[in-house]
């Protein structure tokens, strides 16, 4: 099936946040209590009970203040590191659509999502279990889009065939971040500056102490043990144990064994 | 007079079935973390949280056994003679079926390099697993990074096991007496440790 993806121009974003409260109202997911911290920010970052988020970002360019809004939420990577660290087969998977969804009954909470992921977005709930944007499977799975994108009012968020978004915004003369990143990202950004304005990463990746740990170092280890094992079992059958032939159990030290 | 002659006391016995054991464990319930293909080890032990827990528990034993073993042959285990670097030269006589002549002190060349890779692996898992212990705790890098050199030396250590076991059971016959029973024949030492017999028989 084709890729799907979210397309997010944030140049149309007015920060109304109805994907915030459209996607805790779909996932039956509560509120939190926060506090006042100087701007409507809020909650202030991506927690167990908030899988998306609007982030509010203060900017001078030129000596004009800008006021930016990001919409935040699992990136749905290509090639993902939350997927790819995970020992518990199906706790995190990618569903027909490409999108990155979880399973919490899968999940066993060892927590190595969160340092995994080169987004920062896996969350540990109360029942220490992964939760994150898993783009309203339930819904995409039936035909629906994802509650987000069904309530935004301005158009910001789009969600549909990923090669289709790309092409249309392209068409628009929109610079795309994310097309090719991790194997293409499955939320792309149009953005007005450049990616660490919106404190995302110029170059997203996954660290090379992963691909070392997954890549090399896991199937080294099982040929490894194999291959140990291998090589004693051929030294026993070829060059064989150093029996105790002569069976001298007197004391004779001077003659040596 | 006696066929045997004595190698290991009680305690010595004790604290390497100790780290032993404890190292079997900290392989059956870190396998499931280490691939996913080994995942179902988990229900040996009741499940991924109980086996993680489990994990925790015996690398605590494993680490402060292993360091205590290390310790207490530790002058022995960095100490080497012109007779080790014949050992060395000769692969310890492993490679040839001829019976070659390379005196031995109580360890051979092989153990003492065993007991240095061992000291050195343990430090490496301690380390880097009290970092992971919560995942949480320390930086994502370090955290990673922490992750990888876990595996890393757990590699290392899994073959160097494999040989241990192997050159200390069926590969060296009468060996494992010592560590079962405190005690080896006195043919064995002659064969194996030479030098050690000879200081033995002369106090």
């Amino acid at each position: 099936m084709a890729r799907k993806a979210f397309l997010i121009d944030t140049t149309r974003c007015t920060a109304c946040r109805s994907c915030q409260v459209a996607c805790k109202q779909w996932n039956k997911l509560p509120a939190e209590g926060t506090v006042n911290r100087g701007s409507y920010e809020n909650p202030p970052q991506l927690t167990p009970h908030l899988y998306n988020q609007v982030r509010f970002i203060e900017s001078e360019k030129d000596g004009d203040l800008r006021w930016l809004f990001v919409n935040r939420r699992c990136m749905h990577c290509g090639d993902a590191g939350c997927i790819k660290v995970c020992p518990s087969a199906g706790a995190l998977y990618r569903t027909e659509d490409g999108l990155v969804a979880f399973n919490q009954e899968k999940c066993i909470g060892c927590n190595y999502c969160v340092n995994g992921c080169p987004f920062d977005v896996p969350r540990y709930s109360g029942e220490k279990k992964v939760s994150k944007c898993h783009a309203c499977t339930d819904r995409v799975g039936n035909g629906l889009q994802p509650s987000c994108v069904k309530a935004c009012p301005t158009g910001t968020l789009q969600f549909g065939d990923r090669d289709r978004l790309i092409a249309a915004a392209k068409a628009k003369g929109k610079r795309i971040y994310g097309e090719n990143d991790l194997q293409g990202l499955g939320v792309l950004y149009v953005l007005d500056d450049t990616p660490g304005t919106y404190e995302l990463p110029e170059k997203p990746a996954i660290p090379a102490s992963i691909f070392l740990w997954k890549d090399v170092i896991k199937p080294f280890g099982i040929l490894g043990f194999w291959g140990a094992i291998g090589m004693a079992v051929l030294h026993y059958v070829t060059i064989g144990p150093k029996h105790l032939d002569n069976g001298d159990d007197h004391d004779t030290p001077e003659k040596g064994a | 007079m006696s066929r045997y002659i004595e190698r290991f006391n009680a305690a010595e016995r004790v604290l390497h079935w100790t780290v032993a054991i404890s190292f079997f464990i900290l392989v059956l319930t870190g396998l499931g973390l280490y691939a996913r293909s080994f995942f179902g080890y988990f229900d040996f032990f009741g499940g991924p949280r109980q086996g993680i827990l489990l994990h925790k528990v015996a690398g605590v034993l494993f680490a402060v056994s292993s360091l205590l073993l290390a310790l207490a042959h530790f002058k022995e285990m960095f100490t080497f003679d012109e007779d080790d670097r014949l050992w060395m030269k000769n692969f310890g006589g492993y490679l040839s079926r001829e019976k070659r002549e390379i005196p031995q002190g109580k360890f051979n060349c092989g153990q003492k390099l065993f007991g240095i890779f061992s000291l050195a692996s343990t430090v490496g898992m301690a380390a880097s697993g009290l970092i992971i212990w919560d995942p949480t705790a320390f930086g994502r890098g370090l955290t990673q990074f922490s992750l990888m050199i876990h595996g890393f030396f757990f590699t290392l250590f899994i073959m160097g096991v494999i040989v241990h076991v192997y050159l200390a059971t069926i590969g060296n016959p009468g060996t494992i007496d010592g560590m079962l029973y405190g005690r080896v024949r006195k043919s064995w030492a002659k064969m194996h440790a030479i030098k050690w017999y000879r200081k033995v028989v002369k106090d």
